[in-house]
């Protein structure tokens, strides 16, 4: 379970000042669920998920994993969460199996079930024939596919995914989307960002539009169409931001 | 291990590069004395007649043959030799009177042939002051056929162990220093910068352990490297002194014992280690805040070049080091490995050093954390 609550983070920059990237946000997300946050590039999605992976400390507000408190506890929160951010990298010099070994270890998982739980995904993450390649040698595909058996290595309630799509071809994408959609299945939480609406439109429960900071509509696929005269999502989110754009 | 730049700077850096510069200097040192001894000179000396016995003299030396000038040569080159003798007319009367008189030797500083026709004839000079030196005693009455034969011969009566002793004090707390800085200085930046540069930092970040947990990983890391850096570059020292010097017959004169007693070694590896830690933190924390690996570099390079010349003040340290001395990092484990390679270990120096260094690496430790933990600087562009 995630829940957002009036979560608000401002960089501070010399010369410019204060800047606001998140600006109050709430929202909540329940196991087996999928929520979406929507949002042109610099409009403060990875930002949020940060600030709930605990990479960044929210300025004010609150966000709760699994009912720990990001500030409060964030290590505890960290052992529950899985954070695949699309810009992040693996280590080239690793195997795939090196790789997964080394994060099992970062996450307290003994030996034997770090083995135990690659045999498992190597199967279902396809990654068989490739566990033993050095990560420098693989496919953006298959570091993806890797980056994601990483993320679920330690089998952690809570998934956020940043953009997990960016620089994929369109199998790639597909590829994680479906795996995406399989652990759902398995009742996890899973936040998930994007710009790309036709993946928002086929794996999120609920999604949030999100611009300069703020989410400016909130809720299931269908109720934002609804809302919006029974257009695409893409008409929703153009004239939703649009708005802003325009005021600005 | 699979990092190219830190196993050049560990392993071949230390084991290959240095003893084979050592090497090569050394061989082109023995070939330029074999060179030097095979060339042929041609002497020139004006009024030979004053001095019967300097032309055959001069002529039973390797190498070396004369020509008589009527006067020195406006051009070496062009009387065809490579130096002149010019001795005084009527020296011997000259001397009877108790006059002093100049023989001058002419030769060419900037001509390796020259200057080494002017080496060769030293002796021969010796030779020229002791007649000198005849004629003048004859002037004052006395019966003397020959001056006496007194000279000053510098002979080193140091054993090899001795020298290899004294040598290892020398070099070992230098290079030690000098290994575990170049040793440490690539990784621990590529630890940091190359992190946020290669973007895998903040899956690093959105792991279960703690940050305090990851710069100590970090840091253990970076003095593991240090460490071997600096064992392997004395290995290769040892390696190069020891076995290749004496296993080459042109390099035989350079071979030293080059040893070191197990409790010393032991002692040093005791004193190297908080240095080790001091500069592997130090490093990571100037990593933590380099904005990239470049940035990282230049930092690093700053260190490096700190310990280098802190390492260089041990070698340059005279007799007893000031216990004030032994406070500054980096110099005081230099001096302390000193005073334990030649026995002379002063507690109180022991303790400082090593105190210091301790409480500095903790220090640094500290610093490392904060910044690896401070957003701002974690991800400042």
């Amino acid at each position: 379970m995630i829940e957002v609550l009036n979560l608000r983070k401002t960089f501070h920059d010399r010369k410019k000042g204060d800047i606001p990237a998140v600006r109050d946000i709430s929202f909540s997300c329940s196991p087996g669920r999928v929520f979406g946050l929507l949002g042109r590039n610099g409009a403060g999605k990875t930002t949020t998920l940060r600030m709930l992976a605990t990479i960044l400390a929210p300025t004010s507000g609150t966000a709760r994993i699994d009912g720990l408190d990001v500030n409060e506890r964030p290590g505890e929160v960290r052992k529950r969460i899985g954070y695949l951010s699309g810009d992040t990298k693996l280590y080239d010099r690793l195997t795939g199996r090196e790789l997964l070994t080394y994060f099992g270890e970062l996450a307290g998982m003994s030996a034997p079930s770090i083995a135990g739980r690659i045999t498992e995904l190597q199967i279902s993450f396809g990654l068989r024939d490739f566990l033993d390649k050095r990560v420098g040698k693989m496919s953006t595909g298959m570091k993806q596919r890797l980056s994601l058996a990483r993320v679920v290595l330690h089998d952690p309630p809570v998934l956020i995914f940043d953009e997990p799509t960016s620089g994929l071809d369109v199998m790639g994408a597909r590829e994680v989307l479906r795996i995406v959609q399989d652990l759902r299945s398995k009742g996890r939480t899973i936040v998930f960002s994007t710009h790309i609406m036709t993946e928002a439109e086929r794996i999120c429960d609920e999604i949030a539009i999100i611009e300069r900071g703020s989410i400016l509509a909130q809720g299931s696929v269908d109720s934002l169409r609804r809302g919006n005269g029974g257009g695409s999502l893409e008409d929703v989110f153009v004239q939703t931001v649009g708005e802003v754009a325009s005021d600005a | 291990m699979r990092d190219g730049r830190t196993i050049i700077a560990v392993f071949v850096v230390p084991l290959v590069l240095y003893p084979g510069l050592m090497l090569f200097m050394g061989w082109i040192e023995s070939q330029n004395k074999k060179e030097e001894r095979a060339l042929r000179v041609r002497v020139g000396i004006v009024r030979e007649a004053e001095l019967p016995t300097l032309r055959p003299r001069l002529e039973s030396l390797e190498g070396v043959s004369t020509v008589a000038l009527d006067r020195a040569p406006a051009s070496m080159e062009a009387a065809g030799v490579d130096a002149v003798l010019v001795l005084p007319p009527a020296i011997e009367q000259s001397i009877a009177r108790g006059d002093s008189v100049k023989v001058e030797l002419l030769y060419k500083d900037a001509d390796h042939k020259s200057s080494a026709a002017d080496e060769r004839m030293k002796p021969v000079l010796d030779d020229v002051r002791r007649a000198l030196t005849v004629i003048w005693a004859r002037s004052r009455g006395a019966q003397a056929d020959a001056a006496p034969a007194m000279s000053v011969e510098h002979r080193d009566i140091s054993s090899k162990a001795e020298t290899g002793r004294y040598m290892a004090a020398l070099i070992i707390p230098y290079i030690l220093v000098f290994m575990v800085a170049a040793g440490s200085m690539h990784i621990a930046i590529d630890v940091t910068a190359g992190e946020k540069e290669r973007s895998t930092l903040e899956t690093l970040l959105a792991t279960s352990t703690s940050r305090g947990e990851l710069v100590l990983g970090k840091c253990m890391a970076v003095i593991a490297t240090a460490l071997t850096a600096g064992i392997i570059g004395i290995f290769g020292l040892w390696f190069n002194f020891t076995v290749l010097a004496s296993l080459m017959p042109a390099l035989s004169s350079q071979s030293i014992q080059f040893s070191i007693l197990p409790e010393q070694a032991r002692f040093i590896l005791l004193t190297i280690l908080p240095t080790a830690i001091f500069l592997s933190a130090a490093l990571v924390a100037l990593g933590c805040f380099a904005r990239s690996m470049r940035e990282g570099q230049t930092y690093s390079t700053y260190v490096y070049m700190a310990s280098v010349f802190l390492g260089l003040g041990s070698f340059r340290q005279l007799g007893t080091p000031p216990l004030q001395r032994f406070a500054i990092p980096i110099l005081n484990t230099a001096l302390l490995q000193r005073e334990i390679l030649t026995g002379t270990v002063v507690p109180v120096h022991a303790a400082v050093a090593l105190g210091t260094s301790a409480a500095m690496a903790a220090i640094m430790f500290v610093i490392a954390t904060r910044l690896f933990s401070n957003e701002s600087v974690l991800f400042r562009t």
